[in-house]
């Protein structure tokens, strides 16, 4: 609309600040907490804005020395890292050309709907037979078995969600370039994945994301710094006789760090694929 | 020399059959049209060409070579599409050498060939566009331009103008005229637009329910068709099909009072009257129709009239200089060498003679 009154203007600008301070409200009281000192989180009333930045969390969980809760929750990040990674890398491997022969072959929907219906199973379901699986193959605690236990979850959500990316590229297109002497590798290297970026881009955060917050396996499938990830690593945290909240809130703002990296990342690719022009050929 | 032969084809999906046996010859440098409502077969048919299909049976030879089975980037064929699909990720230039990127032809030639095909088609001052910022003509031309640039031995298009508005349409369809004459290539065009078939065949088929029901040159296909759907499929507006009674020496057409004098078979027999063959002048040995203008459109060049006779209605086109006024009587002669008759029961075209009175 051009001519809006002025008390709708208002209202929309409200609106959109109340959004803002209800997303952005946790995130900075994260912040908050994990510089304030633990004084201040347990002073009454509350402190809500620390008398001094205490930065020492920060120290204490990068610091390396062997034993310490540092060495710790770096070993977790990495193998958070690692984990997300790979189970995200393997579901896309699996996912471009499963969701591409979904898409062009529609007689074969049904098979990644009944896929997908293992997502309406709870995961506590599943839990008895993958502990079972993973114990046999010796890959308990180990962030291999971690990524593998993951890729079941993301394969199907990637395929899916790549499928639907596949389904508005015309068909025409891999027609003509195969009319014009493409093979299948080329056809889908040089016109189709070209095409189809900004849907991987979504896809691999998504997945990302889906593997870095995963708590469940990870607690039950993992044991020691071998492959224990962020997640339950911050729970070990609150977990003692003494909760540091300050610390965990300092866990926190580092473990969201990685996936905002992503995140930027992905967003070139995003916008680079947005304006590649329009897929109406 | 023929280039293309089709031999029997036929195409099922499941129990539907909709190719019913094709057969067809195709000279070397001809332009044949496949013309035909949506549904009739064309289209499935010029995929089989591409090899984007398989027939279910029959043969498809190209140059001596057998078709079947063979992969469509090895049958050195290049296709147009409606949608154009141009690669909307790769330049312009890319999009025409395309064809030779994927045949491993070394980056110099490439460009000259590219260079060569943009100039022909004008489009050289947009090589380094992406699709998306041209417009439909522009885009058209692309697609032609990579089609092109291959020199394939077959260029097969379909229904590559319906999406452009009607001006373009006609521009670039005396571009392809141009071209055809110009290269001397061998196409097969699939279009629905029979003024399209008209202008660019040197033969048309038209199709009907997955058969080729005529196989000819525009003028045969447009003069003597040899049925009734093609008779009424060609022209705009179609022609007038009046049902006919036999009397004595003749048959009379409809219900009015014209006979036509002719040696005819038994059989009923419908006949087929031009719009354009109707005038208003008397003609030595021709019928009269006599009726009420009842519709009068004028196209600008001409004026299509309706003249309501007794119990059936025609339509005439005639100059638009005639003055003529709705309601007013008047009275249309056509020529009886330009009557077509058909079998009203099979709809296929029956050859009459007409019996002139001796002077």
């Amino acid at each position: 609309m051009e001519h809006q009154s002025l008390i709708f203007r208002i209202f929309i600008h409200t609106m959109a600040l109340l959004v803002a301070v209800v997303i952005l409200a946790p995130l900075a009281w994260l912040f908050i907490m994990s510089v304030s000192s633990s004084v201040d989180l347990s002073a009454k009333p509350l402190h809500w804005w620390p008398e001094t930045l205490d930065f020492s969390r920060y120290s204490l969980l990068f610091s390396q020395s062997d034993n310490s809760a540092g060495a710790a929750f770096m070993s977790s990040l990495g193998n958070s890292i690692k984990v997300a990674s790979m189970a995200t890398i393997a579901a896309l491997v699996v996912g471009v050309p499963a969701g591409w022969a979904a898409s062009r072959n529609p007689q074969l929907g049904w098979t990644l709907g009944g896929v997908i219906g293992t997502y309406m199973l709870p995961p506590v379901a599943l839990s008895v037979p993958l502990y079972l699986i993973l114990a046999k193959f010796g890959l308990l605690n180990n962030v291999f078995g971690l990524a593998l236990v993951y890729l079941s979850i993301l394969a199907p959500f990637v395929t899916w969600l790549l499928k639907a990316g596949f389904d508005p590229i015309p068909r025409d297109l891999e027609d003509a370039a195969s009319i014009d002497g493409a093979r299948l590798d080329q056809m889908l290297r040089i016109v189709i994945l070209p095409l189809a970026l900004p849907v991987i881009a979504t896809a691999l955060i998504f997945a990302f994301l889906l593997a870095w917050d995963e708590f469940f396996y990870a607690l039950l499938f993992t044991s020691n710094q071998n492959a224990k990830t962020l997640t339950v690593a911050i729970a070990d945290l609150a977990g003692g006789r003494v909760s540091d909240y300050g610390l965990i809130a300092t866990a926190g703002v580092i473990a969201a760090l990685p996936p905002v990296a992503v995140g930027i990342l992905m967003q070139r690719a995003l916008i680079s694929g947005l304006t590649n022009g329009g897929v109406k050929g | 020399m023929s280039t293309l032969e089709l031999h029997g084809i036929r195409k099922s999906y499941g129990a539907l059959e909709t190719l019913k046996g094709i057969d067809l010859d195709l000279q070397n440098g001809e332009f044949l049209v496949l013309l035909g409502a949506s549904g009739c077969g064309k289209s499935t048919l010029l995929n089989m060409i591409s090899g984007l299909s398989e027939p279910t049976a029959g043969e498809i030879i190209l140059d001596g070579r057998t078709l079947n089975g063979v992969h469509p980037k090895d049958r050195d064929i290049a296709m147009v599409f409606q949608s154009y699909a141009l690669y909307p990720n790769l330049t312009v230039a890319r999009n025409i050498g395309f064809g030779l990127e994927m045949r491993n032809v070394d980056l110099t030639t490439r460009k000259k060939a590219v260079a060569e095909a943009a100039e022909m088609l004008q489009i050289s001052h947009l090589l380094d566009r992406k699709p998306g910022d041209l417009s439909g003509g522009q885009r058209q031309r692309v697609a032609i331009g990579r089609a092109m640039v291959r020199k394939p031995k077959l260029f097969l298009f379909d229904e590559p103008l319906s999406n452009l508005d009607a001006k373009l349409r006609m521009e670039m369809r005396s571009e392809l005229k141009r071209l055809h004459q110009m290269l001397g290539v061998t196409v097969v065009y699939v279009t629905h637009d029979q003024i399209e078939a008209m202008t660019l065949a040197t033969r048309i088929a038209v199709m009907n329910g997955g058969q080729i029901e005529q196989l000819g040159t525009p003028a045969e296909i447009y003069n003597r068709p040899t049925s009734r759907f093609v008779a009424e499929f060609m022209g705009a507006p179609p022609m007038n099909i009046l049902p006919t009674s036999a009397v004595a020496g003749g048959l009379r057409l409809g219900t009015t009072k014209t006979v036509w004098r002719c040696h005819h078979p038994a059989s009923e027999i419908v006949v087929g009257i031009r719009p354009e063959a109707l005038k208003t002048k008397t003609i030595a040995g021709g019928l009269r129709l006599s009726g009420r203008v009842e519709l009068i459109e004028l196209t600008g060049p001409e004026q299509i009239v309706s003249l309501a006779l007794d119990g059936a209605s025609i339509t005439a086109s005639l100059p638009a200089e005639e003055e003529l006024r709705l309601g007013q009587a008047l009275d249309l002669y056509v020529d009886t060498e330009r009557l077509s008759a058909f079998d009203a029961e099979t709809g296929l075209r029956v050859e009459i003679t007409s019996e002139h009175p001796k002077a």
